[in-house]
Formats: structure tokens, sequence, C-alpha cells
């Protein structure tokens, strides 16, 4: 009894520290001196070098999808359904949830190692004591950067992982281009993209804040580096998750579902 | 030798240590410790593994706040600086790290123009160069320029570090274990630098150290840390001569 109330005291704990640590991004987060050099340099690491997973992933997604999906429909004849089915499942909430993992998994654990190690070996004091603000020039431009890339990297998996439907209905049958396009536009409305889309910029907030939080706490000694890149993917992938059901219930309650 | 209480010199103080405390819980590090140190002065501060000596040096700079004391650099106050205040103070003062603390995933030149980028001090890149070219003339080590810290000795990384902190020309350096890990001979030419610098930048410095060539050579002034607080402190003649118990120790064991 006292083992687990000592547990939710610590989670607790965390979840406050995490909270300050969001705190204080939001704060520093449209200081004047805006280290624009190193926010372009992390856009660039973190979203244009994670889109080959990203789109091998979705396009990977939509395919297995769609050939899954297949046979139910097929036994209701309403295979002309699979695009628009699809479509809604990997826009609403395949492709956000599964891109916002890998973003956990690839972005949140190098960030967190990163800045780990450069804690372990007193970098982030040699910035310091130079006078520059590391928090600024390391914490907010990472955050901004995963916050602006993660939307972009969605969308744009969403793009494959509906290409790679179609592709995937092809393989058993025949059907066009623009009559699959068409099909899945007829299928999507606003309340399926706004949501979905409004939603990838919290994975985008959470998976930076957590990455960088772990490893700006990250605690001394290599130890601390591989305990700040296990901490950024746990605790990152279970925000997304936290979020996600967050965001069903809101746009339910506004009416979008 | 004097007693740190009663030390005078004509010349500006640079840095003002009083009653400086610091613990991490049950453990006093710093009771009380007291330091003066005069403009284009050598101090050094003397004492044993864990006695708290890097502390003090985080303490200046702000690194860590002390929870007792007074701290004044360059006439300012550390202590109630806001963290604007605090950063610009922190130009003027540089900071070599034991560990070198070069940024692993930058070249040399871009260690270098890190601090100059950051505090908008070079106009053009033409001028960042130069700077760039100026203080790896000044350590001696100009052919190390798009090298990684990886490929460095521990020799090279110490004096990258020591470029890194000379770019920003600041007005106090200081120094945790320059020499600690160091073969005798690249010792004797970090010592070398140091009163280079000294002469050649009109810095003044506090050194950390348990190393008495440093002592010997480079320090115009030595503190002797213990306990927490600033034991005594002479030049190393004065303490050489000293029959103070604990300073002979030093002397005799080391």
């Amino acid at each position: 009894m006292a083992g687990s109330s000592s547990a939710i005291v610590r989670i607790l704990e965390e979840a406050g520290s995490i909270a300050h640590f969001t705190g204080r991004f939001f704060r520093q987060a449209m200081h004047r001196r805006f280290a624009w050099d190193e926010l372009l340099r992390q856009c660039l690491v973190n979203g244009y070098r994670s889109l080959a997973l990203v789109g091998i992933t979705a396009f990977i997604m939509g395919l297995v999808l769609t050939v899954q999906t297949r046979p139910t429909l097929a036994r209701f004849g309403a295979e002309t359904m699979i695009p628009g089915m699809v479509a809604i499942s990997m826009v609403r909430e395949i492709v956000p949830v599964i891109t916002a993992l890998i973003c956990a998994g690839k972005i949140g654990s190098s960030m967190g190692a990163e800045l780990a190690s450069m804690r372990v070996t007193e970098q982030i004091d040699a910035m310091e004591v130079s006078g520059t603000n590391p928090f600024r020039y390391l914490v907010v431009t990472r955050v901004w950067s995963t916050t602006l890339m993660l939307p972009i990297l969605v969308v744009l998996a969403d793009v494959i992982a509906i290409g790679a439907s179609w592709v995937g209905v092809n393989m058993r049958a025949t059907m066009s281009w623009p009559l699959f396009l068409h099909n899945v536009l007829d299928s999507l409305a606003y309340s399926d993209l706004v949501p979905a889309f409004i939603k990838t910029y919290f994975f985008g907030l959470v998976v930076g804040v957590v990455g960088c939080y772990a490893g700006w706490h990250a605690a001394r000694g290599t130890a601390g580096v591989g305990g700040a890149a296990h901490k950024a993917v746990v605790v990152g992938s279970l925000l997304v998750f936290i979020i996600d059901l967050i965001a069903v219930q809101i746009t339910d309650l506004l009416g979008f579902n | 030798m004097n007693s740190p209480q009663v030390h005078t010199d004509a010349r500006a103080l640079v840095v003002r240590l009083r009653d400086l405390g610091l613990s991490f819980g049950s453990n006093h590090v710093l009771r009380g410790f007291d330091l003066d140190v005069h403009r284009g002065e050598n101090v050094m501060v003397l004492g044993r593994s864990g006695s708290g000596k890097s502390v003090l040096l985080k303490c200046i700079v702000r690194l860590l706040d002390p929870s007792a004391g007074q701290v004044e650099v360059l006439g300012q106050d550390v202590l109630t600086l806001d963290d604007e205040a605090l950063d610009r103070l922190r130009v003027r003062v540089g900071f070599l790290f034991q560990s070198s603390a070069l940024y692993d995933s930058m070249t040399v030149q871009e260690n270098l123009e890190f601090p100059l980028r950051r505090h908008w001090m070079a106009t053009s890149p033409g001028e960042a160069d130069a700077r760039v070219e100026e203080v790896l003339r000044a350590v001696g080590l100009a052919h190390t320029r798009h090298m990684y810290p990886a490929e460095l000795s521990g020799g090279m990384k110490r004096r990258i570090g020591l470029a890194r902190t000379l770019i920003l020309k600041p007005e106090v350096v200081l120094y945790d274990e320059p020499t600690s890990g160091l073969d005798p001979i690249t010792s004797l030419e970090m010592v070398e630098l140091i009163l280079d610098l000294q002469r050649n930048y009109g810095t003044s410095s506090i050194i950390i150290s348990h190393d008495l060539n440093v002592a010997k050579r480079a320090a115009d002034r030595i503190a002797v840390l213990y306990e927490g607080r600033n034991h005594v402190e002479g030049t190393y003649e004065e303490l050489r001569a000293s029959t103070d118990p604990l300073v002979r120790k030093f002397f005799v064991m080391m």
C-alpha cells in the first residue's frame, strides 16, 4: 500500500515537473534573442530527416489496412467503400498517432540522449557560462521544431498512405486514380481533417517537451544518457495516447464525430 | 603570509568573495570562504580533492547558487543580477572546464565561433575568421581549425577550451584544474600559456588546482581551501616557509 502510494506521488511529481518545464518553454518561446539558425537546423534534423521513415511507415499502413479491410467489405459487396473508409481511418486516427509514436521514438529519444550527453560532459554548463542561455538555444528551438514539423510530416504521411491504399485496391481489382480520389474526397469532411490536424501540433509539442525534459534533467553519468532516451520514448508515447484520448473527447463534445 | 581577512592591495578588485557558504544537504562544502582577486593577478586556490574547489568556482559564475555570502565580480553583485545582466557579466568572465566541455558535434572553428555568433561580436564572417585565427595562434593550435574534439588529445582539448574562452576577450578567467590528467610536459606548456594570457591579454585569474607546479610558476598568490574556509593565503614562497601543519602537509606530501 505504502509502495503504491509513493509510486503515485512520484508520478505526480514527475507530471508537475514536466508541466513546469512546459511553462518555462512558453515563457521563453518568443524571446527577442531567438536562435533562428538553430531552429532551422533542428527543423532539418527532426523534419526532413524523419521523412523517409515516416513515409515508408505510412505507405505500409495504407497498403496493409486496405488489403485487410477488403475481405470484410467484399462480404457485403461494399468494396467501393474501401477508399473512403481507409482514408477516414488514416487521416483521423492512424497516421497522426503512428507518426507521433515514430517521432517519439526517433526524435524524442535522440533529443533526450543528446541533451543528457551534453549535460554529463558539462557542455550545457559551458554554454551557460559563455553568456548563452542554454534553455533558449537548445530546448526552445527543439520544441518549436517538433511542434512545427510533426503536422507537416502527418500531412505528407496522409498523402502517402492514401496513395498506398490506391495501390492496395488495385492489387486485386482495378480502380482509376481519379475515381479513387473522388471517393476519398467525397468521404472526408472538414470535421475529419481539422481536429486531426490540430491535435498533431500537441503531439509535436509533447514529443519535443518530453525529449528535452528527459535530457535536461538526466542523471549524471553514462547511465543517465540511456535513461533519458528511455524516458523520452516511454513518457512521450504515453502522453501521445493521453492527448489523443482527450482530443477524441473534445471533438465528440463539439459534435465533430 | 597573510590571513585572508587582512590582505590588502592597491589595485582594483575584480573578484570579491565574502563569507561564501554552500551546502548539499548535510554536507557543508563551503563555510564562510573569503577571497579577493585584483586586476591582473593570478590567484590559485589550493585544496585537496573533494574540498569544494570546483564548487567555489561554479558559485562565482552562479552555475551553483551559494546558500550564504556575497559574490562580487567586476563590481557587480552576482547573486542579485537578473538573467540578462548575468549573461552580460558572464561574457566578461571566462571559464575553463576540467573536462574542456567542447561542443562535440562542432568542429574547433565552430566551437570558437559559437560565442561570437551568439553575442553578435563579429560583424562579418571575415572578422569572425580573424578572431578564430588569433586565438588559435595564441594557444598554438592553428592547424586544428577543422578538426572535431574527438580527434584532439586531452592537452589540445584544454587549449581549445581556453581559446573558446579567450575569443570573448574576458577580463577574468576561471581555471578549473587546468593541468589535471596531463603529462608533466603538457602541464608545463599549460602553465606557460596561462602566464602568456596574463601578460598579453591582461587577464586576472582564479586557478583551482592541487598541483604545486602550477602554484609555483603561475600563481601570484595562493589561498588554501580547507574545511570550506580560506585557511591561509600568501605567495608560494611564504606558504613553503609556513609552519602551519596543514600547509606543511601539502608541501611535504605533494
